[in-house]
């Protein structure tokens, strides 16, 4: 389906990792304004499909736009809250320390934190209800806390479009709903928020739009119409056997995913 | 005595170079070294320090002069294209990153090595020194040496403070920093060049060899001792320039001693004591938290055995140390401990020979027990264990439960009013 | 193209066991026997004593130092296919000892440390029981080695018996004239700057004959290693004597003696550097350094100089 302005764009998009690839031309687009959950089976590129977005790995082919853009033009409207085990907690930093680095930019390289900074990063800890630990050793946190912190980090960019890692994985039923209340406040303020979920059960109830990936792209839609048992079938049912073995081809035999020529062009392709 | 005086008055012009030589080493490579120790580059320090030869002995054999600039040079291209090398080694091919690591130092430290023997064997031979390579040659610095060192130390240091807060962002989650659109490889670029600079003049104060010790020991050191990447860059860049004073020390001290072991030694001595004696992470700390915890536990146990006795006989108060022991068996010095503890905490009255509760003691034995049944209910209503499997459970846990913790209890369980045995659960008074 | 490489391998294979068969009775292509000595100094020696009769081949250059060559697989090559071996001994080729004991039962290894009578020889302090190798700076010791060298060569060679001791009369006599040089030159030096500062311990049969006092920063090998006291200690017995000059090796890096100036100049006490001396090695070929004779006169000029 073709919206109007879109929050993102994904076209024909085909990724690896560790050369075998896990994404095959995937293609859709999100609205604004949305709570959406993109949910599939583990290994079916959840999180490859992030990176690509988030610019943090090459596509084989394929592009991105954000907001009509591309990432680079449009960096400070976007923020990204990587998966909680990503990083390793214990590191010398309090809480405060690590949710103000979501006011580092490009722009500020040389300089240091203002007031103004201290301040967003004062408010963003007050969101998530981390206030009161702003002092705290981040490796004397428990895992709710911290994907918290993650969470404030990324409200401190100010941005209008977030994309989430899996921030419901291990965390306790305080956190879950503090999130909640956040994702709804987003909302309200017209904040488009796209998170990689895990469980298929909750998605229905958290997300207004599903993207149902395994590999290739099942279905993407508002939830109602995402939701049928055919789709989701589809969707958890399985690999794809030939898929899967061409996919093993290519890594095994180093084959180009794409011809060298090949420049995909923006718009229609053609035969 | 006399010799410690005479070394710190530094009136002598050769202790004042190859002092304040491997002060400046030090603390420049424990620096740098802070940022590779978080960033879990250490083994990548160590395989740059080795690969870092061939790179000299070429650039002597190429321009047949000893300029400390022209083989920082050299040793910097050879320190980088290694550093390369193990990056692009495990992304391009099947090999491991630790397989990298491994590779690139033997083979270029191999090389080097060649380089540096078929240099001695050709005749120049009063050039090259390649003993001094290998462990460094501190005691004879001289000032333009010094200068030099100076020079790159002050390059390392303005660029760490200018770029503070992005090595601590590029350290921490670099996937997150890039995505905000901080210049992540000309940060990591800027990181590593200065990381193989400290390398390049931190070998001649401790060699080849020894150089990984300078670089890392100073930020393990550090790091048990603060929560903070500053004050831990500031501690570890203090037992950097320590290490290379009292090295010195102990090279101007005794005959033939090479400062750059000692260095090392020193800075080895210094992470033991930190493993040691650091506060909270050191083994002594985490004994005598141990030690806590026992007598806690022992005295608490004591209390419990003050309530259940007084449960048992509602009109006595005091009772005697063959009672107490009847009803829950110490040995005599677990008995004395705790009894000792109450004491000291006012929890406990003398009656003669006998012992009664105060006040506040009766409060706290009432808080123990409290816990425990409360903790019953909780294993037998949430997680479904039988009510004989649940007492030693109990027993343990009681004594961690905080006062968070019992809140959060009371409100699951609903303030419920007996355990699964149907003890009464005793409430403080109001 | 299997067939081109493996007769290439064959052929490689034939070619390198010819070149074996020729050399295994130790004779170079006009069959005169080949001589294998470690240090300059010894090979002009025997080639002084053998005469047109030897190919002599030194395995140690001019600038190498003795006391840390690690010999390559080119050099016990070499030294296998020789047909006789002479080295210093007393633990000079500090890291090539096991091999002479090995090919002592092949051929005939010649130590010239073993030909002088052990009286004359000094004690090492840091190592007990062990010996300075350093014999070649005493003239006369060099001339008893020389004499035990020629009767082991003589013994082996019986054929040129005669030739050999001709020679090694004509060399005893320019050996004894150097030996008269030196003592006379260095009586010129005033007492009070009778001392000789340089890298290693390697000048103390020098000092001994010729009635110098001298110092080294190290020990009497070059593998000892010196820290900040060693350094601080020579710098303060130079600025307290006075010591016009201090000494560089050709086979020792330069950078202790440089720190030892520098340190002597924040003393007050602008020491200069003497000149550069040859110690465990000679000079390049060719040049009158790079003879024995014209090394030791080398040393003791540049010495006289510095220090007068």
């Amino acid at each position: 389906m073709n919206i109007d302005a879109p929050a993102l764009e994904v076209h024909n998009l085909t990724a690896s990792y560790n050369r075998k690839p896990v994404l095959w031309d995937i293609d859709f687009q999100l609205p604004q304004g949305q709570l959406i959950g993109i949910v599939g089976p583990n290994g079916s590129g959840k999180t490859t499909l992030l990176k690509n977005i988030m610019g943090l790995m090459e596509p084989d082919s394929g592009y991105v736009n954000l907001f009509g853009k591309k990432l680079n033009d449009i960096r400070e409207r976007v923020s990204y809250v990587p998966q909680r085990e990503s990083v390793d907690w214990d590191f010398p930093a309090n809480v405060f320390e690590v949710v103000q680095m979501g006011r580092y930019r490009k722009n500020n390289l040389f300089k240091r934190m203002t007031a103004r900074d201290r301040e967003i990063t004062t408010q963003s800890l007050e969101k998530v209800n981390m206030l009161e630990y702003a002092k705290r050793q981040i490796s004397q946190l428990s895992g709710g806390q911290q994907q918290r912190v993650f969470i404030a980090r990324s409200l401190a960019q100010q941005a209008d479009l977030y994309l989430m890692d899996e921030p419901f994985v291990g965390v306790d039923a305080a956190t879950e709903e503090s999130i909640l209340n956040l994702l709804t406040e987003m909302k309200k303020e017209g904040k488009t928020v796209i998170i990689v979920h895990h469980d298929l059960q909750t998605a229905y109830e958290y997300f207004d739009w599903i993207v149902l990936l395994n590999t290739r792209l099942v279905a993407s839609g508002p939830k109602d119409e995402v939701f049928t048992s055919n789709l989701l079938q589809e969707a958890y049912g399985g690999r794809l056997t030939v898929l899967s073995r061409i996919g093993d081809l290519i890594a095994k035999k180093d084959f180009p995913i794409r011809e060298s020529n090949f420049k995909e062009k923006e718009g229609q392709g053609d035969g | 005595m006399d010799k410690l005086l005479e070394f710190l008055s530094f009136q002598d012009p050769n202790v004042r170079t190859v002092t304040f030589g491997t002060i400046f080493l030090g603390m420049s490579a424990a620096t740098v070294g802070t940022f590779a120790f978080l960033r879990k580059r250490s083994l990548v320090g160590d395989a740059v320090a080795h690969a870092i030869l061939p790179g000299i002995a070429i650039a002597f054999m190429l321009f047949q002069t000893k300029n400390p600039f022209v083989l920082m040079s050299g040793a910097l291209i050879s320190g980088w294209i290694a550093m390369l090398l193990i990056e692009h080694l495990s992304k391009a091919t099947k090999l491991k990153p630790d397989t990298a690591i491994g590779l690139v130092l033997s083979v270029f430290f191999g090389i080097g090595i060649l380089l540096l023997t078929s240099i001695q064997h050709s005749g120049a031979g009063n050039q090259a020194g390649l003993d001094q390579f290998l462990f460094g040659k501190a005691a004879s610095m001289t000032r333009s040496d010094l200068l030099a060192y100076g020079i790159v130390a002050l390059i390392l240091l303005m660029a760490v403070i200018l770029f503070f807060k992005e090595f601590k962002v590029l350290s921490f989650n670099p996937d997150f920093a890039q995505a905000s659109g901080l210049p992540v490889k000309r940060l990591q670029f800027i990181l590593s060049t200065i990381t193989v600079l400290a390398i390049s003049i931190g070998i001649q104060s401790v060699g080849v060899v020894l150089m990984a010790a300078l670089l890392i020991t100073p930020a393990a050191t550090a790091r048990s001792w603060t929560e903070s990447l500053l004050v831990m860059m500031v501690l570890a860049a203090i037992a950097g320039g320590l290490s290379g004073l009292v090295g010195s020390y102990i090279s101007f001290a005794a005959p033939n001693m090479p400062t750059g072991p000692w260095i090392v030694m020193c800075l080895s001595f210094l992470a033991l004591f930190s493993l040691f004696f650091a506060p909270k992470k050191g083994v002594v700390a985490r004994i005598r938290q141990q030690q806590q915890n026992r007598k806690k536990i022992l005295s608490e146990n004591l209390l419990k055995t003050f309530y259940h006795l007084r449960e048992n006989n509602p009109s006595s108060r005091t009772f005697s140390r063959e009672e107490l022991l009847e009803k829950r068996p110490f040995s005599d010095t677990e008995y004395n401990t705790a009894l000792g503890r109450l004491r000291k905490q006012f929890y406990l009255i003398p009656e003669g020979h006998n012992w009664s509760l105060s006040e506040k003691g009766y409060e706290e034995a009432k808080r123990v027990v409290r816990l425990h049944r409360l903790w019953e209910m909780y294993l037998t209503e949430r997680m479904r264990l039988k009510a004989d499997h649940i007492h030693p459970n109990a027993e343990t846990i009681e004594h961690i439960i905080t006062p968070e913790i019992e809140e959060q209890l009371l409100r699951e369980l609903d303030y419920p009013e007996t355990d699964p045995h149907h003890s009464p659960i005793p409430y403080p008074r109001k | 193209m299997k067939k081109i490489i493996l007769s290439a391998l064959i052929t490689m294979l034939v070619i390198s066991c010819q070149n074996s068969s020729s050399s295994e009775t130790g004779t170079d292509e006009e069959g005169k026997p080949q001589i294998v000595c470690t240090t300059g100094m010894l090979g002009d020696m025997v080639q002084h004593l053998m005469g047109d009769s030897a190919e002599v081949k030194v395995l140690m250059g001019p600038g190498v130092d003795p006391h840390l060559y690690k010999a390559t697989q080119g050099d016990i090559r070499l030294l296998t296919d020789a047909q006789a071996i002479v080295y210093n001994g007393l633990h000079l080729e500090g890291k090539m000892g096991s091999i002479f004991d090995k090919l002592q039962k092949q051929k005939a290894v010649i130590a010239a440390g073993d030909m002088v009578s052990p009286g004359r020889l000094i004690n090492s302090t840091s190592f007990a029981g062990a010996h300075d190798p350093h014999i070649w700076f005493d003239v006369s010791i060099w001339i008893e080695a020389m004499d035990g060298v020629s009767r082991e060569l003589q013994k082996l060679y019986p054929d040129w018996k005669n030739y050999i001791q001709k020679n090694q009369m004509a060399y005893r006599q320019e050996l004894e004239e150097l030996h008269n040089f030196c003592i006379s030159k260095i009586r010129s030096i005033p007492d009070s700057q009778r001392v000789m500062i340089t890298a290693h311990d390697a000048f103390k049969y020098f000092g001994r004959a010729y009635n110098m006092e001298v110092r080294g920063l190290q020990g009497i090998s070059t593998t000892a290693e010196y820290g900040l006291q060693d350094v601080t200690e020579l710098v303060n017995y130079i600025s307290s004597k006075k010591i016009k000059a201090l000494f560089v090796e050709s086979s020792v890096p330069k950078r202790s003696i440089e720190a030892v100036i520098e340190g002597c100049q924040g003393k007050e006490h602008p020491v200069q550097l003497g000149g550069e001396l040859f110690s465990d090695a000679m000079g390049s070929a060719g040049t009158p350094e790079g003879t024995y004779t014209g090394m030791v006169r080398h040393n003791v000029n540049t010495i006289v100089n510095a220090l007068r």
